[in-house]
């Protein structure tokens, strides 16, 4: 509304010729004097009370996979990514199965981190569709890396010897 | 008038000046607030002491609801004023424009009504000094990312469900062995120092990134709080039950330890820990 407003304001102070005035007003509807343009993603919904006031909001199933398990996973994972992302520059050697060890990691470690983000940002109960695309995109996402990750450690130079050459490059 | 006089002045004029109003026009007690604003102003200005203070106050009335939220400024003299911004915000209503709308009772911070957005930081209006040094305008809010009922009262419907759905009271099956109170150890009733003290002011619960996104859902740091008060309680017998409400993505581990819950709480408690010690209780 505000901008619609504003657009007939300029009009009228403008006061150009009929084709300026109609390609000012155009550009005054779309820009609106917002550096930014405006972006509806997401917008708050209506105000929805589940049941009446006074019932308690609803509790969801329990399913520690997705809970406590899925929670404590994570940390174990992101927790030994410190001792394998170091351990190959300190000790000096490049063995192929720590190598392995950590592309393998450091996947699950992005694939639990994206889905943390998705769960966040494509809400189940706003955007159901979004969100099962969104999650099954990222399904196919990891294992297109990983079989690449597989494909450079084991006919390639490995993903440590990499960086050490890019390093030093 | 009214305005002009000092606060104890005004207490004794009130009884007297007020009735005598009320009886004979109740219609000219509006413009008898409008014409006291427009003396004060005038009065201020040739005031040399005062001490003027603006306040921007977020505006929405649901009555015309096609009309955007706007801000409104108000300018007191602080000298007249009490030291907190909910003072500030009763002197608003009383004197300048009563239609300014907020929540408040205690004003002592112990009831949680008057959770507000001030200058950027969710707290509540009663223990919020106004800085008096420097003269930039106060801006207060309603708290972030809640549904608003008018001006500054936000609707904490979701909230109270949510407090509901976590069964805040003990639950226990098994007599006390001598039929008198459950008894707690000096280090078990210890353990709820912290968490007790929390009022649900809410302003925990909307500063959290996370609760804003995902309010529907989420529990919010000021629930979870509450809901590790009821965990560590040693007189409890659900823990598990408890435990298991809160295990699924949503509930507990939407938390993401941002930490804006104890930055803002007005009660120096610390709602990040409670969760990282619901979190570390159900790990293994």
């Amino acid at each position: 509304m505000a901008s619609i407003a504003r657009s007939s304001l300029l009009r009228q102070a403008a006061s150009a010729p009929k084709f300026q005035q109609s390609v000012i007003a155009n550009a005054a509807r779309a820009a609106a004097f917002h550096t930014t343009a405006r972006r509806d993603l997401l917008p708050p919904p209506p105000q929805v009370v589940k049941g009446t006031v006074n019932d308690a909001a609803p509790i969801p199933p329990t399913s520690p996979s997705h809970g406590s398990y899925h929670w404590t996973f994570d940390r174990l994972v992101a927790a030994s990514l410190i001792p394998l992302a170091i351990t190959p520059f300190a000790a000096g050697s490049l063995n192929p199965t720590l190598d392995a060890l950590l592309c393998a990691t450091i996947l699950i470690h992005s694939h639990t981190g994206f889905q943390n983000i998705i769960i966040d940002y494509v809400p189940q109960y706003r955007t159901p569709r979004s969100r099962k695309a969104f999650i099954w995109g990222l399904n196919a996402a990891t294992v297109v890396v990983g079989l690449a990750l597989y494909e450079f450690e084991t006919t390639d130079v490995g993903i440590t010897e990499t960086i050490k050459r890019v390093w030093t490059a | 008038m009214a305005a002009l006089r000092s606060s104890s002045a005004r207490l004794f004029g009130a009884a007297a000046s007020r009735p005598a109003l009320r009886v004979a026009a109740p219609a000219a007690v509006r413009g008898m607030a409008q014409l006291a604003d427009g003396a004060e102003a005038h009065n201020m200005a040739s005031d040399a002491k005062a001490n003027l203070k603006t306040f921007q106050l977020y505006r929405w009335n649901p009555d015309k609801p096609t009309e955007k939220p706007r801000m409104q400024s108000y300018t007191l003299d602080l000298n007249k004023t009490g030291p907190m911004v909910l003072d500030a915000l009763i002197r608003i209503k009383n004197e300048i424009d009563p239609t300014v709308t907020f929540r408040r009772s205690c004003r002592e911070g112990i009831c949680g009504s008057c959770a507000m957005n001030i200058n950027g930081t969710n707290t509540l209006a009663c223990l919020c000094r106004i800085p008096s040094e420097d003269k930039a305008e106060m801006k207060i809010y309603p708290l972030p990312h809640t549904y608003v009922v008018k001006d500054l009262v936000p609707d904490l419907t979701q909230f109270y469900k949510q407090y509901k759905s976590i069964k805040p009271y003990l639950q226990r099956d098994t007599p006390s062995p001598d039929g008198k109170e459950y008894r707690q150890s000096k280090a078990d009733r210890k353990k709820l120092d912290g968490l007790y003290e929390c009022i649900l002011c809410a302003c925990c619960s909307t500063s959290c990134p996370s609760y804003w996104w995902n309010s529907e859902e989420y529990l919010g740091p000021a629930i979870l709080l509450q809901s590790y008060r009821w965990l560590a309680d040693s007189r409890d017998e659900r823990t598990a039950e408890r435990k298991d409400a809160l295990n699924n993505s949503m509930s507990l581990y939407r938390c993401h330890t941002i930490l804006n819950c104890t930055r803002t709480c007005p009660k120096g408690l610390n709602p990040g820990l409670a969760i990282a010690s619901i979190k570390k209780e159900m790990a293994f």
